[in-house]
């Protein structure tokens, strides 16, 4: 399918953006927002939102089917990828889990709609509602669409007009996104705007920042640096800044019923949007004193691994990227060669998947595109020191334990600042309700506005 | 089905011993081979300089040199034997150059690869860069050094020095914007700048740098330029020799004190990539532009020069004064090519599948360098490249290239 001109991001790559042609998008924006967002109830916008990504489940979507078709050129990752991915996100965004969503953040699903009292303050005394922003921008990076896309219903939810700015070579899904969105509900599409532009263009985004009154940013911490100051003070600023993930393996489970089940999981996230999104796990945090040791555990994770190649294939990698792989390879093959504490599983005639074993807990980046750690640790404690280096940066961590033990872990994990902990083969599915980096993703696009009520009173 | 994986079941202890007594029946094996080697370099040099071919019908020759040096390499540098047992490789079945197994320089970081002895290590070259990262190390002993030089000075020759025996061959002031080697003793570029100095340099000779930590040095930018404007002074050419970085440091000098030269005509700039890693990458055809501005050199007297440590031999670009009289950058880029010498040779894989590319495809660099007697000839390099005729051209990495949090890798 062609996709008609609408949104900037549709035109021409060699079309020139002016920060004039950005001005008034924004107003127009706001224009309709006025005229057909503001007065939508809550449940119509889930019901809308809900039904759109109902129909991305369906197979003879057209913008599934046009995701799917062109999306590996577009994107670099395989079709498979691509299936999965956009099956697991569509499948969690329902009408029940985005009241859900609601109910958390606003403690009423009316919340936003009239002044209304909470469960802790049933209608007497103090009723609150909640407004979200008139221009809501996002700046996003990377190449998973999910956060974008989990942005825009976010920002459907909260009534804000939406910019959504994008990094160059990325707006290929979140533009069907769009015209999806559109194509069910024009008068919605019509507050949304998507454009893509490299990042840094200082005319467009000072006119961008000037006509918002929210800014949602991912990113780089040095990006987020370099936005941060040029954000007008009256403007809110939500920053998202490089975040890493990890999985914790319990010996409990390292037994012969729940091994493979154990391993298969911890690959599924790794394979995951080809573990590029921040959810991902660099490495994992095997304990030892199971019936199957740490090293059992990266060998079966290499062969899970290598399965899965065949099923939902890597994508295609730049030279750059590739060599990254291949010049880390050879430091691990050179180390394992010569000492027992490193060991190497390598996809052979490809970059396409690579296990490391590295007995010792200190915490490595992954260069990604499945290139995965395992690391042998006797307790979480062990592990949680050899982490420290990513303390306070770590929005997952996905968990293999026994229910005698799971609770205790979480705790543990929670206390040292875990954004989330969820269960191994879960770690790129999180719940519209999931609290990007720890905070209330749609609590903190709102404002209140709080009516203390008169006692009743002889008055 | 089978997964490829590395790892050792038990670390055996090499048998020093035993070692050693290899080596010492090894070693005549070594000077037999140096000799064989420094004939090669000999007459495929002169034969260079008559038809400027590098590769000239010298491949069996070749050929024939490397299948023997592997050979003496796979019994006496233990390291590499293990690498090539692991890969099931060893002299029975290695019959030609390009299947010797090539080493990462990883191994050079993390391992001794070398058959020279430790009471005879002499020298040691380490790689440049942050103390974070173990450096790679290449030792030497008086002999290996001897055949390091000859092999470097055979080469540099023709193409920094093309006009000696000419009657174009002048005299130079030659000026290297690095420390004398007695004060950077461990950099295997300021033991070549010192080497061709000694071997070349005629009437004044300078080191303009000064050592700091981690291998590294800091321009003397006043000694340089003074240097630099009393050569124009009394019409002497200088021939610089420098790493791409101080290069544009000092011109970056001149450039903000309004002290640009005009150098007599024949000066020549040899540059080279110098630290992997620094952060700056400076696009060629500005480094060219800047040396024709600011010190009146042509595009057809700058250089490039590509080595590292874990080699022997280097790489030119560019035969000084050559190509079309061009002072165009442009055109002077497009038609260089790194060449090695005829004891060297290249292959270029695929990144992804690790095999050869085609020409035009970008691939990693792997060097087969004769001259790494006592070391190990076959080395796989980090940096992508792509291939041209019978040489490479060099691609700047791009920024992205490796993620964040490499640095935690090394110990």
């Amino acid at each position: 399918m062609n996709l008609p001109d609408y949104f900037l991001a549709d035109l021409p790559s060699s079309t020139e953006l002016s920060s004039t042609l950005i001005t008034e998008a924004c107003l127009t924006l706001k224009r309709n927002r006025e005229r057909y967002l503001v007065q939508r109830s809550t449940a119509s916008l889930i019901g809308a939102i809900a039904a759109v990504a109902a129909d991305w489940l369906n197979p003879e979507n057209p913008f599934r089917r046009t995701a799917l078709e062109k999306g590996p050129a577009a994107t670099g990752f395989s079709r498979e990828t691509l299936e999965t991915g956009l099956d697991t996100l569509f499948k969690t965004i329902t009408p029940e889990s985005l009241q859900l969503l609601v109910l958390q953040d606003l403690g009423h699903v009316d919340r936003l709609e009239r002044l209304t009292g909470s469960e802790i303050e049933p209608g007497s005394s103090r009723l609150a509602i909640a407004k979200g922003p008139e221009l809501l921008v996002h700046i996003t990076a990377g190449r998973l669409p999910n956060p974008p896309i989990m942005s825009i219903v976010l920002g459907l939810l909260a009534r804000a007009a939406q910019f959504v700015k994008c990094a160059s070579g990325t707006s290929f899904l979140l533009r069907l996104f769009g015209h999806s969105l559109r194509e069910v509900e024009p008068k919605l599409g019509a507050c949304l705007e998507i454009a893509e532009w490299k990042g840094g263009n200082e005319a467009l985004e000072n006119a961008l920042f000037a006509q918002a009154d929210c800014i949602t940013a991912m990113g780089e911490d040095s990006t987020l640096a370099a936005i941060r100051p040029r954000v007008p003070p009256q403007v809110r600023f939500l920053g998202y800044g490089h975040r890493v993930s990890f999985g914790y393996v319990a010996r409990e489970v390292l037994d012969y019923h729940l091994f493979a089940k154990t391993v298969a999981a911890a690959a599924h996230d790794v394979a995951a949007w080809d573990q590029l999104g921040c959810l991902s796990p660099h490495l994992f945090y095997v304990e030892t004193g199971g019936r199957y040791s740490p090293d059992n555990f990266a060998e079966q994770l290499a062969t899970e691994l290598d399965r899965l190649e065949r099923v939902q294939p890597r994508g295609q990698l730049s030279p750059e990227a590739a060599s990254a792989i291949t010049a880390r390879r050879s430091f691990y093959e050179v180390r394992a060669a010569f000492s027992t504490d490193t060991k190497i599983w390598m996809s052979q005639e490809s970059t396409s998947w690579t296990v490391v074993y590295e007995n010792d807990p200190q915490f490595q980046f992954s260069c990604l595109n499945r290139f995965v750690y395992v690391k042998p640790v006797q307790n979480i404690e062990q592990a949680l020191r050899g982490a420290d280096t990513v303390r306070g940066r770590v929005a997952t961590v996905g968990l293999a334990a026994p229910s005698t033990k799971e609770h205790d872990l979480a705790h543990r994990l929670a206390v040292w600042g875990a954004a989330r902990v969820c269960p191994l083969g879960r770690m790129q599915s999180p719940p519209p309700t999931w609290r990007h980096d720890g905070r209330p993703s749609l609590g903190d696009l709102v404002v209140w506005t709080d009516w203390e009520r008169c006692e009743r009173s002889f008055l | 089905m089978e997964l490829f994986s590395v790892r050792v079941v038990a670390v055996n202890q090499p048998d020093l011993e035993q070692q050693v007594k290899q080596n010492r029946m090894n070693s005549t094996g070594f000077e037999a081979f140096s000799e064989q080697l420094c004939d090669f370099i000999l007459r495929s040099t002169a034969s260079f300089c008559s038809s400027q071919r590098a590769q000239a019908d010298t491949g069996d020759e070749f050929n024939d040199l490397a299948v023997k040096l592997f050979e003496i390499q796979y019994q006496s540098v233990s390291a590499y034997r293990r690498w090539c047992d692991i890969r099931g490789k060893n002299p029975g079945n290695v019959k030609a150059w390009d299947q010797v197994p090539a080493v990462p320089t990883a191994a050079f970081k993390e391992l001794d690869m070398t058959a020279i002895e430790p009471a005879q290590r002499t020298t040691v070259f380490y790689s440049s860069g942050t103390t974070m990262h173990r450096p790679s190390k290449h030792w030497h002993s008086p002999v290996s050094i001897k055949t390091y030089e000859r092999s470097l000075l055979a080469w540099f020759r023709p193409h920094m020095m093309p006009e000696i025996g000419s009657d174009q061959d002048a005299s130079y002031l030659w000026l290297a914007l690095t420390p004398p080697p007695n004060l950077a003793p461990h950099s295997s570029l300021v033991h070549m700048l010192g080497t061709v100095m000694a071997e070349f340099g005629g009437k004044e000779t300078v080191f303009a740098g000064q050592p700091a930590p981690d291998n590294i040095w800091l321009l003397d930018h006043e000694k340089a330029c003074k240097t630099l404007e009393r050569a124009a002074m009394v019409n002497t050419p200088v021939c610089i020799l420098t790493t791409a970085f101080h290069c544009v440091e000092l011109m970056e000098y001149l450039d903000k004190h309004k002290r640009a030269v005009r150098l007599p005509p024949k000066s020549r700039i040899m540059e080279t990539g110098g630290y992997k890693g620094r952060s700056r990458q400076i696009p060629k055809k500005d480094l060219l532009s800047m040396a024709r501005d600011l010190l009146g050199i042509e595009p057809s007297y700058c250089v490039s020069e590509y080595g590292m440590t874990e080699l022997s031999s280097q790489a030119y670009d560019l035969v000084a004064g050559s190509g079309n009289d061009t002072t165009d950058v442009e055109q002077s880029l497009a038609q260089r090519c790194f060449r090695f010498p005829p004891w060297a040779r290249i292959r270029i894989v695929s990144p992804e599948t690790g095999r050869p590319v085609t020409i035009g495809e970008p691939g990693l660099l792997q060097v087969y360098d004769l001259a790494n007697v006592y070391s190990v000839m076959a080395v796989q390099t980090e940096d992508l490249v792509v291939p041209k005729e019978d040489g490479f051209q060099y691609i700047n990495r791009s920024p992205g290239a490796e993620q964040r949090g490499c640095s935690l890798m090394a110990k």
